[in-house]
């Protein structure tokens, strides 16, 4: 029976080890979320539980309370850092999201302590959220995410977080952000206050090209991406991008659909010119863009 | 090279507690249709459950049966119940009868393996395994405190045991909240059981 004894025992722990480092997040109207004490003073939740800019509260759960400011938030990622006054010498032990495999024991932990448990259910290569953030690495579990659970870490059987887990990137699955992506984030977020993600302000559907422009497409391919709607002032007006022009490339890589668009200008900031090669009329024709950043949706 | 295959000590592990799980819990039978789960408490004929797996059936439940892991059956008798606590005992003529081993439940931390045995459904003896989502706080706070779990119940769970990876049972599962499990913790059946049954 020792066995399952010391599983269970080691569960009991991981999740008493990971709780040092979990803060109960007061940032919206009822229900409060979880954060994780990344690094002294560093807290980091889901964005989306953040629902206030200002009179935002972390507290613990011996009773510990400390008032937070928000550093910044990145909705791409769901991921949003905090500054607490109390600099907290217990901080996450922040694992390799990488090390995890289909199958391995994980554990969820929310404040209270409160805790659910699962296994991993697939692992992937980097994705890009339905909010253009890039995740390093696809993690979905198969546990419960409690009410409140959103910005809690993600263990594994030791203890050490994995992940950042929230209901806010995903109806459907259970996800967790890996670690390596939210130190990322967090680096970024302290350093400027933002993650910059280059926007271009069109609105795009897929079109097969006519075969005798097909030919003359980069990679003589025959898709491109019609232009439906131009954001008033918007990078894409600025340039000059119409109505019905069909973009084909982006810095010489073809353009098939969203997707491409997506990961062509994500990885580039705000202010950086890109070469956007397009057809007007049948003829074609490259025009220069400047990537702005996207405009903050309102809450 | 040979290869020896057997069960990782964790599978067996499992089945010695689950097995020993099983005997402790009764199915219990209402005017001859099962209603929900019971558990062994005293080897001498004292039963568990929620007061709502009996409720309404009066001091003396016509046919009110307590069927065993084995298959044997006797007639119960309602010893004391609270709506309350949702708790109640029953009483059947038997003795050496596979009395559960009892837990402390102040002791169970979140994170900790749990179990269940229950009758869902008409199902005899079905398990479910998960772990203690949040301990039920200490000390006398108003109104019964239960033992959150993260674990997957059914109706007929009703009065069955939920044990600590040891098999000692630390409670009694009782609801079903949301997702959760909800039971009530051993050390408040232990009080309501010695205060309430007869010696």
């Amino acid at each position: 029976m020792q066995t399952l004894l010391s599983l269970s025992n080691d569960l009991a722990a991981a999740v008493e080890r990971a709780a040092r480092a979990v803060v109960t997040v007061h940032a919206r109207p009822r229900l409060p979320s979880t954060g994780v004490l990344w690094r002294p003073g560093i807290v980091v939740t889901a964005e989306h539980t953040v629902r206030v800019d200002e009179e935002i509260r972390v507290t613990w759960s011996d009773g510990r309370a400390a008032p937070a400011t928000l550093v910044g938030r990145d909705p791409g990622t769901d991921l949003a850092v905090l500054r607490i006054g109390e600099s907290d010498p217990t901080t996450a032990e922040i694992g390799d999201s990488a090390e995890l495999k289909v199958g391995h024991l994980v554990l969820a932990v929310g404040y209270g302590p409160r805790a659910s448990w699962g296994v991993v259910s697939a692992v992937g290569g980097a994705w890009r959220t339905g909010r253009g953030g890039e995740v390093d690495r696809l993690l979905r579990v198969d546990l419960v995410l409690y009410p409140g659970f959103s910005g809690g870490p993600l263990v594994d059987a030791s203890g050490k977080v994995a992940g950042l887990v929230t209901s806010g990137l995903s109806r459907q699955l259970e996800l967790a952000v890996p670690t390596a992506t939210v130190t990322r984030v967090v680096d970024e977020l302290l350093a400027t206050g933002r993650v910059s993600r280059g926007y271009l302000g069109v609105g795009l559907q897929p079109v097969a090209l006519p075969e005798a422009l097909g030919r003359l497409a980069p990679g003589a391919d025959a898709r491109g991406l019609i232009v439906v709607g131009v954001v008033a002032d918007g990078p894409a007006a600025r340039a000059g991008l119409m109505l019905g022009d069909v973009l084909v490339a982006l810095e010489g890589t073809p353009l098939h659909d969203l997707g491409d668009v997506q990961a062509a200008i994500a990885g580039r900031r705000a202010g950086t010119a890109v070469t956007v090669s397009l057809f007007r009329a049948g003829t074609p024709l490259d025009v220069a863009v400047t990537l702005a950043e996207r405009p903050s949706r309102r809450r | 090279m040979e290869v020896v295959e057997r069960p990782h000590p964790l599978t067996s592990d499992l089945a010695d507690v689950v097995g020993r799980l099983r005997e402790n819990t009764v199915e219990l039978r209402t005017r001859g249709r099962a209603s929900g789960s019971g558990v062994i408490w005293r080897s001498d004929g004292l039963i568990v459950t929620n007061a709502h797996v009996v409720a309404g059936a009066g001091p003396a439940p016509p046919g009110a049966q307590v069927v065993l892991a084995d298959g044997c059956r006797f007639p119960a008798a309602l010893v004391a119940w609270d709506r309350e606590l949702d708790l109640a005992l029953l009483r059947v003529e038997a003795c050496d009868l596979p009395a559960a081993l009892v837990g402390d439940s102040d002791r169970l931390r979140a994170g900790e393996l749990v179990l269940a045995v229950g009758h869902p459904f008409g199902l005899v003896g079905a398990v479910v395994s998960g772990i203690v989502h949040a301990a039920p706080a200490r000390g006398h706070h108003a109104g019964p405190q239960w033992i959150q779990a993260d674990l997957r119940l059914a109706p007929g769970n009703s009065g069955g045991p939920m044990a600590d990876a040891a098999g000692r049972v630390v409670g009694v599962n009782a609801m079903i909240a949301g997702r959760l499990a909800l039971a009530v913790p051993s050390r408040v059946v232990q009080t309501f059981a010695m205060r309430r049954a007869p010696r």
